[in-house]
Order: C-alpha cells, then sequence, then structure tokens
C-alpha cells in the first residue's frame, strides 16, 4: 500500500461514506429533535414575531456576533470574538471560495461559482489556523472554559484543526511529497465528515433555530433582539 | 423515587423540540459568561449561564442523543446524582435572575433566561429548593402573599394608606375598566407607592380598582419554577379579574409578576379571554401622551443627575422601554442621564429572580450590585429611578449595605409628587 492507494480510498469510496454518514447523520440529528414536539406559544404578541427573527438573522448573520463594538461584553474575553470571527470567516472563504473545493462543490452539486484569488484563500487559511490556535490556548487558560471543555470538545478542535492545517501545507508544498499531504487532507476530511453529526460541530444547523427562536420571542415581547 | 430522578423526569419531559435545538446549538464557547452580572461580580466560573442549565442538557442528551448514551456508558460523564441538585440549586436560585441578559450576548441567541427557568422546575419538583424561598412560596400558598399580607393585614393596610395619603382607593368596584393589583413590597415597605399610584389613577379619572381576592400580583411560585403554583397564584388575580368585569389587569412596580401574567400565562393556564394585561409603565406613558395627566415640567432639574435602571423584566423582557424615558424627559429634561450599557442591554440589579428572598445569597447579591454602583458612578447619578418595587428594594438595601450617597426612587412616586392638578 503506498499513498497513491490511500489518496485513491481516501478521495474515492471513504470520501463517499463519509459523505454519505454526513448526510444521513445531519438528517438524523435533525428529525430526532424535530420529533421532539412544537408547542407553540399561545401568547397574545405585542410586536411582530417575524420581524423579531428577521432583525435576530441580520443581526446574527455569521459576522456580527464576532463585531467586538456591538457587544460590551467584548473587552472581558476578546480573543472568543476576534479569533472565532476570524476562524470562521476563515473556514468559510476557503471552503466556498477557494478554487480547489469550489470545484469540490460543482462536482458534488452540479454548479459552480466565482472564487477569490489564491493569495487571498491562503492568508485566510493561515489566519484561520493562527485564531484555532488562539482558541485553544483560550480553552485551556479561560476558568469558564476549563469547566466547559471535555474530550469532546478537544476533540472538535482537533478534527477541524487537522484538514486547516494538512490543506495549508499541501498548498505550499512543504516537507512532504504532494500526494501524501493530499491524501492525509482527504483523510482528514473524511473523519471530520464522519464527526460532524456526532458532535456539536453541527451547531451550524441548529444555530438558524436558535436564533429563530431568540428572534421570535424578543419580536412578541416587542423587543430589539 | 429518588429526588434526581425526579428532576430528570421533569427536565425530559420539559424538553420539546425547541428547547433541544437550543441545547445542540450551544458551541460551549462560554461568551454568555460575560454577561452574567453574578459571573462578573464574583468571578466564579460556575455562574456562567451556560452551566446554569448543565442538568438540563445532560438529562436531554442521556435521554435522547447517540453522543450523550455513548458518553454515559463509557463514564466520559455521570447520570444526574441528589448530590448534583443540592449543588445545582445554589447555582440556579443563587445566582440568577432570569434576567436574559446572557440571550442578548449569545451567538447562537440561545435564551438562556427561560431555559434556567425550566432547570428551577425540575428542581422544584425534586423538592430541591433553597429553604427560605420555600418558606416564601407556602407563605403565598397559604395567606395569599410572601410577605404575610392576609386578608386582614390587607385592609388594615388599605384604610392606612387611604387615610395617611388622604386618597381614595376604591375596593372591589364590580364594571370598573382597571383591576390594579399591587405586589406585597409595595404593600409593607414602599407603602407610599399606592397613594401615589392611586392618585394617578384619580388624576386620570380612570375607572380603577383593587380587589381584596387578586390582592397580590407577586408569583413566588414562578420564582421557584412551581407549576401548580405559578397557576394558582395568577389565577387568584385572573378570577378577581373576571368577577370584577374589568377589561384590564394592571400590574404595578413589579417585574416578574409582569412577565408570568403577561408574557407567560398564555402558555401554562387558560387565561380569560378579552381581558388585557398592562403594567404601570406602560399606563403613565399613555396617560401622558394622550394629556390625561399633567406633569410639571423640570420638576426634578434641580437634584443632581437622575438615572433609570432598566428592569430585566419590564424593560428588556416587557418593552417598555421609551415610556419612563419619555416622562424623564419630562421631568428632568437637564439632568436625566442614561447609564451604559443601557435599554434592552441593560445590566440586571441582582436582586430579581426571588435572590433577595434567599438569606444566603446576600453575598453573591452584593457582588452582583457593584456592577451597577460602577454604571451610577460613571453616570454621575444622584438619583436613581426605576419601576419596579424588588429592584428598588435591592436598591435600597444595597445602597444602605454600601453607604452610598445616592437616592433611591419609584417611578410612580415621581410621577404623582409632579402632578400639576387640573
Ligand atoms: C452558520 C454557520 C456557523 C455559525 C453561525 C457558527 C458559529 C459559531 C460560534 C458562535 C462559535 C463559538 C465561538 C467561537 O469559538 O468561535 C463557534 C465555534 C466553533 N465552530 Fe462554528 N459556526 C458555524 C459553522 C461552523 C462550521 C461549518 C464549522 C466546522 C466545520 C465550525 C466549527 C466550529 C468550531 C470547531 C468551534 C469551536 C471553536 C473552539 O474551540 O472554541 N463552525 N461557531
Ligand atoms: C471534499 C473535501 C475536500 C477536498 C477534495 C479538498 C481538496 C483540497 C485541495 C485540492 C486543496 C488545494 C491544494 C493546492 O492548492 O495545492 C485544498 C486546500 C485546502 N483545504 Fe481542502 N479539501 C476538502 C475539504 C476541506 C475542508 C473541509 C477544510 C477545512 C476544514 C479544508 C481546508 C483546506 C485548506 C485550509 C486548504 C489550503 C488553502 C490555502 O492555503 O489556500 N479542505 N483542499
Ligand atoms: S454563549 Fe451561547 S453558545 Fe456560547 S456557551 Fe453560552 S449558551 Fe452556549
Ligand atoms: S438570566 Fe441573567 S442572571 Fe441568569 S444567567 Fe443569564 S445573565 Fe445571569
Amino acid at each position: 500500500m503506498n499513498w497513491e492507494n490511500i489518496l485513491e480510498f481516501a478521495r474515492g469510496p471513504f470520501f463517499q461514506v463519509a459523505l454519505l454518514v454526513f448526510v444521513a447523520g445531519m438528517a438524523y440529528r435533525l428529525v430526532r429533535v424535530l420529533a421532539l414536539g412544537w408547542k407553540p406559544d399561545r401568547v397574545k404578541a405585542k410586536g411582530s414575531r417575524v420581524g423579531g427573527v428577521a432583525v435576530s438573522f441580520l443581526k446574527g448573520i455569521i459576522i456580527w456576533p464576532f463585531v467586538p463594538w456591538v457587544k460590551n461584553t467584548f473587552s472581558r474575553n476578546p480573543v472568543i470574538y476576534l479569533a472565532g470571527g476570524l476562524f470562521h470567516l476563515g473556514l468559510f472563504v476557503v471552503i466556498f471560495l477557494g478554487t480547489a473545493h469550489m470545484l469540490v462543490w460543482k462536482s458534488l452539486l452540479g454548479i459552480g461559482w466565482f472564487t477569490l484569488p489564491l493569495p487571498i484563500v491562503d492568508w485566510l487559511a493561515a489566519g484561520a489556523i493562527v485564531a484555532m490556535i488562539a482558541l485553544f490556548i483560550n480553552r485551556l487558560v479561560n476558568p469558564v472554559l476549563k469547566l466547559l471543555t471535555g474530550p469532546a470538545e478537544w476533540l472538535n478542535w482537533l478534527i477541524v484543526f487537522l484538514p486547516m492545517v494538512t490543506g495549508y501545507i499541501m498548498t505550499h508544498h512543504l516537507w512532504l511529497e504532494y500526494d501524501t499531504l493530499f491524501a492525509l487532507h482527504m483523510l482528514a476530511v473524511d473523519v471530520l465528515l464522519i464527526w460532524i453529526p456526532m458532535s456539536r460541530i453541527s451547531h451550524f444547523m441548529f444555530y438558524f433555530f436558535a436564533k429563530a427562536i431568540h428572534g421570535s420571542d424578543f419580536g412578541k415581547r416587542a423587543v430589539t433582539p | 423515587m429518588e429526588k434526581s430522578q425526579t428532576a430528570v423526569n421533569t427536565f425530559v419531559k420539559e424538553t420539546g423540540a425547541w428547547i433541544a435545538a437550543q441545547l445542540e446549538a450551544c458551541t460551549r464557547c462560554g461568551m454568555c459568561a460575560e454577561a452574567c452580572h453574578f459571573y462578573q461580580g464574583t468571578g466564579n466560573p460556575e455562574y456562567a449561564p451556560v452551566w446554569k442549565i448543565e442538568l438540563l442538557r445532560r438529562a436531554y442528551e442521556q435521554r435522547f442523543t447517540l453522543s450523550g448514551k455513548f458518553k454515559l456508558a463509557l463514564g466520559l460523564e455521570k447520570a444526574v446524582t441528589d448530590a448534583d441538585l443540592t449543588h445545582w440549586s445554589e447555582i440556579d436560585y443563587y445566582a440568577c435572575t432570569m434576567c436574559n441578559k446572557c440571550s442578548m450576548v449569545c451567538p447562537m441567541g440561545i435564551n438562556l433566561g427561560s431555559m434556567i427557568h425550566d432547570v428551577r422546575t425540575g428542581l422544584s419538583n425534586a423538592q430541591a429548593v433553597p429553604a427560605d424561598l420555600h418558606a416564601a412560596v407556602e407563605k403565598q400558598e397559604n395567606e395569599g402573599s410572601p410577605l404575610g399580607v392576609t386578608d386582614a393585614v390587607f385592609k388594615q393596610r388599605i384604610e392606612w394608606v387611604a387615610d395617611e395619603w388622604e386618597i381614595e382607593l376604591p375596593v372591589d368596584v364590580k364594571g370598573a375598566d382597571t383591576l390594579v393589583v399591587f405586589s406585597s413590597i409595595e404593600v409593607m415597605k414602599f407603602p407610599s407607592n399606592l397613594a401615589a399610584i392611586a392618585k394617578i389613577m384619580n388624576a386620570a379619572g380612570e375607572k380603577w380598582t383593587i380587589s381584596t381576592k387578586g390582592r397580590e400580583v407577586v408569583n413566588f411560585g414562578f420564582y421557584e419554577g412551581n407549576e401548580e403554583l405559578t397557576v394558582l397564584f395568577a389565577s387568584r388575580v385572573f378570577d378577581a379579574a373576571k368577577e370584577l368585569g374589568v377589561k384590564r389587569v394592571m400590574v404595578t412596580e413589579c417585574g416578574h409578576a409582569y412577565d408570568a401574567l403577561r408574557w407567560s400565562a398564555a402558555n401554562f393556564m387558560q387565561v380569560p379571554a378579552g381581558i388585557e394585561v398592562t403594567h404601570i409603565a406602560g399606563v403613565l406613558g399613555e396617560f401622558v401622551k394622550s394629556g390625561r395627566i399633567k406633569l410639571k415640567p423640570g420638576a426634578y432639574d434641580n437634584d443632581g443627575a437622575i438615572t433609570f435602571h432598566d428592569a430585566c423584566k419590564i424593560q428588556r423582557r416587557g418593552s417598555h422601554i421609551q415610556e419612563p424615558r419619555d416622562i424623564l424627559n419630562i421631568l428632568a429634561p437637564k439632568s436625566f442621564k442614561e447609564m451604559t450599557p443601557n435599554k434592552e442591554e441593560a445590566i440586571c440589579c441582582g436582586g430579581g429572580g426571588g435572590v433577595i428572598a434567599i438569606k444566603d445569597a446576600d453575598p453573591i447579591r452584593y457582588a452582583a450590585f457593584e456592577l451597577k454602583i460602577d454604571q451610577i458612578k460613571k453616570a454621575n447619578a444622584k438619583t436613581v429611578a426605576m419601576v419596579c418595587s424588588n429592584c428598588r428594594l435591592q436598591f435600597t438595601d444595597s445602597v444602605q449595605h454600601f453607604n452610598l450617597d445616592v437616592k433611591v426612587a419609584g417611578l410612580s412616586q415621581m410621577v404623582a409628587d409632579a402632578l400639576v392638578e387640573k
């Protein structure tokens, strides 16, 4: 067995299995939660629930929670805002607007889109990696995070970190053969895909529910969420 | 059955999809900690809002999710025990006012305040409630009020107030438009508030009444998370309103009661149709705007800066953010100054949610209040106005404790004292 075979495996059957686990797993998680039943809110609204949801999402749109000056809590824990924001920004740009990844989407969905020039993607990838290291250290030292962090949280971090660094090293042709790195990158990606539905990385799906519930509750009370 | 089993059963029963989705959305990022005045005041990581729903999360995951079952089987996480209940009873009752500030800060928008209320329900069913808080609940069950305002005491208090301030307080008037329900904090500790509100209602020509049956607006069952008693206490008010045939119930300077009656009741009981629930803060705004009462402009402009404390249940959770400000801008256009942060982002006083009724919680209640002191000092305020008598109790007590040179004022009182006779 050599790296070429591993790469083939990781890009081929293993990737397909991982993708299947990811899709089926997320669907299972969603159904499982929704099956618990939704109790309608019977309280007469003062403001607009839908309006509240809209504002909640507008404020939440990916970047806003990380914009430092909108929350007075920033000064007390800046790392989580700055590093958390930079990490997610880098992540989204890399996986949606990097050329290599867009091509993956194209092969899966059949449609492609514009991509950003490599240097920009590359710098954001580097930023995301640095941010992840900052988040790691923050988890080690912040008293609240120490309390909240168990093996699952460390694994989340590691399993997102691995595709990041292998991708970055590969792009820069460092240390190992390109194929070796590509194989490692793909293995890491496959593991990530399988891990997401089993862990809190699935937060991106439930984010939309939580934000909507929040907005609706504030809208009902006619308060800006 | 073991206590912990009762609690877990309650958690499981309460966990509908909306709760589950929020528990799943949490990334355990810890940002909510910095929003909580109890964490900020003490630095105790266990007061992080997300940690206050830890038992709910564990119960949910171990019952409904594969990863939860897996962690349980591997011994990475333990089932909820009786010792846990005792431990979290202190965290959830001593160190949370259910002000929901944390949900404003959580990047996922998780409504932590209402979930902490659900945790309290589990603790209440398992009888893991701090003794003095529960004693107050029982007192309200048996005597009609947590502060011992029995029928006889109420009648006597009302007569005394009418006498002392020479004011008319209509009692049990059928066909009145508005049923005014005071909190026993006002009745016992701030009786001049009764006179002030009566004066305002009379001046506005409102057809109003008090009820001897629905005479307590405070709902200590809601503080405790006791579902049965919450309903009982709320129905005392609603039944009185039905009997008197009023169009609306007006909650006076009490926040928690407003949250219970106006924003939650329909979800846990049958509320009578056609009866609106309002708050004095909204009614004051309405009276001033429509010209039913007239205020002396600048009446409070000569006593140094005045600031306004936003109560979590009346402003952030109740939307009466603008009315008090409009009024203060008439009463003290030059000396009204905002604290920062304010309005829906305001910092809670630290006394609500039943916390002030728990003796052992005093040190952290004072610690949380230090944030408020800081805000007041930065605004350079000599007077702090507010529309919640529970906040007012916390303020008066803490101002004394810290020996501060700050006046604590109820807005109704300020309005009543600045009425222009027509
Ligand atoms: C709608 C999309 C998403 C939203 C709104 C979102 C939001 C958040 C927030 C608010 C946090 C906590 C703050 C922080 O630590 O940065 C977080 C943490 C995290 N997110 Fe996301 N996220 C999204 C998508 C993703 C995706 C797609 C991934 C990975 C594939 C991801 C991976 C992570 C990781 C690993 C953490 C934990 C970082 C730590 O150790 O503190 N997120 N996310
Ligand atoms: C189907 C999944 C994926 C495939 C086929 C794939 C493939 C690739 C390829 C071909 C490259 C470019 C190498 C080059 O330009 O020489 C790359 C780079 C990279 N990948 Fe992936 N990748 C996948 C998923 C992911 C995921 C999920 C992440 C992050 C969590 C990730 C992070 C990166 C990073 C950070 C780079 C380097 C970008 C740069 O520095 O410009 N990849 N990947
Ligand atoms: S801020 Fe929200 S997502 Fe972060 S730990 Fe607190 S509850 Fe969870
Ligand atoms: S509701 Fe208020 S008191 Fe309770 S945890 Fe959240 S911020 Fe703290």
